[in-house]
């Protein structure tokens, strides 16, 4: 449903490189530099699909996303999305999509969220009926029953995140593009978010294309991971896979009873990452783990002990540290 | 040595260049601030090829009174409106708190913020049409006439200014005052015009703008020889009135302000 | 399933237009949330309202002009409702699309619009045709206070009654698309507002707006009756107070229609031209 193949977006500079020779010198010719926002991306993402994608600032993920919906043409490069080109802008094909950028508003601001859902009832074409029945479904989901005649200057960043997103559905896209969708949100904020995306893709087979800061949720909501960085793909998988191949060490963290040195800490085969005075927090070899767990258990005063993975953002670092060697 | 020296030639045309991207921009907003007060002359042109005068004011006398207004709106354009823009975005963003923290005055900060040097050539060219007016008129210009046209300037410009700090009280209460900003501007715009104008029934409608026009009517009535020293105290009385009520009004916004934002 | 997509190649992509029939049916509803969006603004609105001075103004010199003496065939009673006209004509004609689209393309927001399966000129266009009843709805009364105050200056013939509404819808064409087309230029330069000042002085002086085009001097008046700018004002208003005769309004007509479908076309491929170098260079 979604295919893209050896997508690249190159952007023309103007350069301007220090020291004033080259001030003058830009007078007659303007060097020009190539930004490689995207340098060459395939991928395939079946309808249904919930897909994170994940990279460092200006990795090119927004660049990707823009594309695939049509608000930006690819220097070469092919993609489809539901059949259609996207930069073609049919109107057909922006009826059956959507993007929702979590830092551009797309509410009317002095109206209440009612107005625009009213607007989009008007844009989308949507028959009264269906328009009907769509928007009192994600009223009760998104419980925006009390809001929805309050100007959206009133209402807080949540509610207005979650006006967006029921705005943003109405008209029942088959893809929906979700660009930092969480970004300022308080916790349970965000959980809600992900929560609502999840059931909806569940219910309705929506493909969700979501790009994040946010590791949690890329790690909730996500199976699939692709991660750019330079404008190139560096994985495209199952999030667990990515964890197994860059970082698959274990982490230990332990609460003690009495300090131990250092020393006694490494018997076991880990690695101290971090220490304080009774807590630690070793790394370890999935291989050794189990051996290392017991030798810590037997020769160390133990309150308290948490196996886990390494933090998705040190995978992460890991793996693009790795792709820039 | 001769490299430096190279060098140092370079490094000026550079600058020199760099200024000059930015003058062309200056340039074109004076282009703009000039063609607009030419714009306005367009009525008095095709005016006074057909008569000689309205109602007692002759082409080039109606010229001073034009010539005050150009210059009074140069100044409001390019020192009293930026500034205060700036103060109700200031306001609007919530960065007000930075600058009451500062040891010195808010208000005299506020007021000397920013300035917009193009449109002070909207003043060069008011003094311009000043002058040209003046050179076609019979007579001379009085010391008398002179010192008070001066002084009644002065008078103006306070009570231009002293609106344009209540307005921007307004702001505390109002944020978005930038159309409250348009309509003093667009009532000004009656000053451009003697204030003898507005006279007969329509006097009524314009009660409001009167006070306007005499801004500029006064200091031309002066450098013609027709004012005396009861203008002078009008004005100044009401410059003092209108500057103390600004002052007090402010200072309570101000205030108001401080103690509601934590 | 389109195979017309794959006639098109990423280097040139053929952009093609929304279907026109879905856009006329959701011309409703823009407009009704536009109103609302004006009516929101109301207080606002009747500041911008109450700052149209400059035909009072000008009502003012004009009329003390003519106390000595007629200008031409202007009367005080004639100055008076050219320039009552004229404020009627400007409150029922008024667009503001250039400051959206300035905003826009500068905030980044301009994606919103076009994300949406309709042109953006239309809902631009329906936006700014939404505020229009509010206008209208301080015009009337300064329409019937005119009438009150100097008796019945409007038009009597039929068919320059039944030109009223369409001068007026023409005249309001003839604002929103020369700042839809520099508006559009903001996609390039972002100082393209400066043009729109220039595009302003030219009209305040050859729109009839601080002195009827009748006044002018013989050797400019040749031109000035075939520039643009007449057709947005002097000529909505001189049909209203029944300055010209109905075969000079008609000829009139046909002149501001035909301005109107030229100034249409090229904001269309303008936008169309806009738009392709915006998506090439980001949003």
């Amino acid at each position: 449903m979604i295919e893209v193949d050896r997508l690249v977006k190159h952007y023309r500079v103007h350069e301007r490189p220090p020291g004033v020779g080259a001030a003058i010198r830009s007078l007659f010719s303007r060097p020009m530099r190539v930004v490689k926002a995207v340098d060459d991306i395939s991928f395939k993402i079946a309808a249904g699909e919930r897909v994170g994608f994940l990279g460092p600032n200006g990795a090119g993920k927004t660049t990707t996303l823009k594309m695939l919906s049509g608000l930006l043409f690819p220097t070469s490069g092919n993609a489809r999305v539901s059949g259609y080109v996207p930069f073609e802008r049919n109107p057909e094909f922006l009826r059956s999509i959507m993007l929702v950028a979590g830092q551009k508003q797309q509410l009317l601001w002095d109206l209440p969220p009612a107005e625009t859902f009213e607007l989009n009832r008007a844009i989308y074409d949507l028959p009264r009926a269906e328009y009907r029945a769509t928007l009192d479904e994600l009223v009760s989901v998104l419980q925006l029953e009390d809001l929805l005649q309050k100007p959206v200057r009133q209402l807080s960043l949540g509610e207005r995140m979650k006006c967006e997103l029921a705005a943003a559905l109405l008209h029942r896209p088959r893809v929906l593009f979700l660009d930092e969708p969480t970004i300022g949100l308080d916790v349970t904020m965000q959980a809600a978010v992900r929560e609502f995306i999840r059931r909806h893709n569940e219910r309705h087979g929506v493909t969700v294309i979501l790009t994040s800061h946010y590791m949690e949720d890329v790690a909730a909501l996500c199976p699939r991971v692709i991660a750019i960085d330079h404008g190139r793909l560096v994985w495209d998988g199952s999030l667990t896979d990515l964890v197994r191949e860059t970082k698959p060490e274990k982490r230990i963290s332990l609460k003690l009873a009495a300090p131990a040195t250092t020393a006694e800490l490494e018997c076991s085969g880990a690695r101290v990452i971090e220490s304080t005075e009774l807590e630690v927090k070793l790394q370890v070899a999935q291989a050794q783990l189990p051996a290392a767990v017991s030798e810590l258990l037997s020769r160390l005063q133990v309150v308290d002990m948490t196996v886990e993975d390494a933090p998705l953002e040190e995978v992460l670092s890991d793996l693009f540290a790795r792709h820039a060697e | 040595m001769r490299r430096y020296l190279g060098l140092l030639r370079v490094q000026l045309k550079a600058a020199l260049l760099l200024a000059l991207q930015y003058r062309l921009e200056f340039f074109m907003e004076v282009f703009m601030a000039l063609l607009w007060s030419g714009t306005a002359l367009v009525p008095l042109y095709v005016l006074f090829s057909m008569r000689d005068g309205v109602r007692g004011w002759t082409a080039e006398e109606m010229l001073v009174v034009v010539g005050f207004f150009t210059m009074l709106k140069g100044v409001l354009a390019s020192v009293i409106q930026p500034s205060l823009s700036q103060a109700v975005e200031h306001i609007r963003k919530g960065t007000l708190d930075f600058l009451l923290l500062k040891p010195a005055d808010a208000q005299f900060l506020l007021s000397t913020s920013k300035l917009e040097l193009a449109h002070l050539a909207d003043v060069l060219a008011g003094v311009a049409i000043i002058a040209w007016a003046l050179a076609h008129l019979p007579g001379r210009v009085s010391l008398f006439g002179f010192v008070l046209a001066s002084l009644l300037l002065a008078c103006a410009l306070a009570i231009l200014y002293a609106i344009w700090i209540l307005v921007v009280s307004l702001a505390f209460r109002v944020v978005k005052i930038d159309n409250m900003n348009y309509l003093i501007v667009s009532l000004f715009e009656a000053a451009r015009w003697p204030s003898s104008i507005f006279r007969g029934a329509l006097a009524l409608v314009f009660t409001f703008v009167i006070p306007l026009a005499l801004l500029t009517t006064y200091p031309a009535l002066a450098l013609l020889g027709k004012a005396d020293l009861s203008h002078l105290a009008t004005a100044v009385g009401v410059a003092l009135f209108l500057l103390a009520v600004s002052r007090v009004v402010w200072t309570r916004s101000i205030r108001a302000y401080a103690g509601a934002s934590s | 399933m389109n195979d017309a997509a794959s006639r098109s190649s990423p280097s040139r992509p053929r952009l093609r237009g929304p279907s026109f029939f879905r856009a006329l049916r959701a011309m409703p509803g823009l407009l009704r949330v536009g109103f609302a969006g004006a009516v929101a603004y109301r207080a606002e609105f009747l500041i911008w309202v109450l700052a149209y001075t400059t035909p009072l103004i000008m009502l003012a010199l004009w009329t003390a002009v003519a106390a000595e003496g007629a200008v031409g065939r202007f009367g005080e009673r004639e100055f008076s409702s050219y320039f009552a006209a004229t404020l009627i004509v400007r409150l029922g004609t008024g667009a503001w699309v250039i400051w959206d689209m300035n905003w826009e393309v500068r905030q980044g927001t301009l994606q919103r619009r076009l994300l949406w399966p309709i042109h953006a000129l239309l809902t631009y266009l329906a936006e700014n045709l939404a505020a229009l009843p509010m206008r209208i709805v301080v015009a009337v009364p300064i329409a019937i206070l005119t009438s009150l105050l100097l008796g019945n200056i409007w038009v009597r013939d039929p068919v320059q009654l039944a030109i009223i509404p369409v001068s007026f819808l023409g005249a309001f064409l003839l604002t929103f698309l020369p700042m839809a087309i520099i508006g559009t230029l903001s996609l390039w330069w972002e100082s393209s507002v400066a043009l729109y000042d220039l595009w302003l002085a030219l009209y305040t002086v050859f729109s009839g707006y601080v002195v009827p085009l009748e006044l002018f001097p013989p050797q400019l008046g040749a031109i000035v009756r075939w520039l643009p700018f007449r057709q947005m004002l002097a000529f909505p208003v001189e049909n209203l107070t029944g300055l010209i005769g109905r075969e000079q309004a008609l000829h009139n007509l046909a002149l501001q229609w035909s301005y109107i479908t030229v100034f249409a076309v090229f904001a269309a491929l303008m936008w169309r031209a806009g738009i392709k170098r915006f998506a090439a260079y980001g949003g």
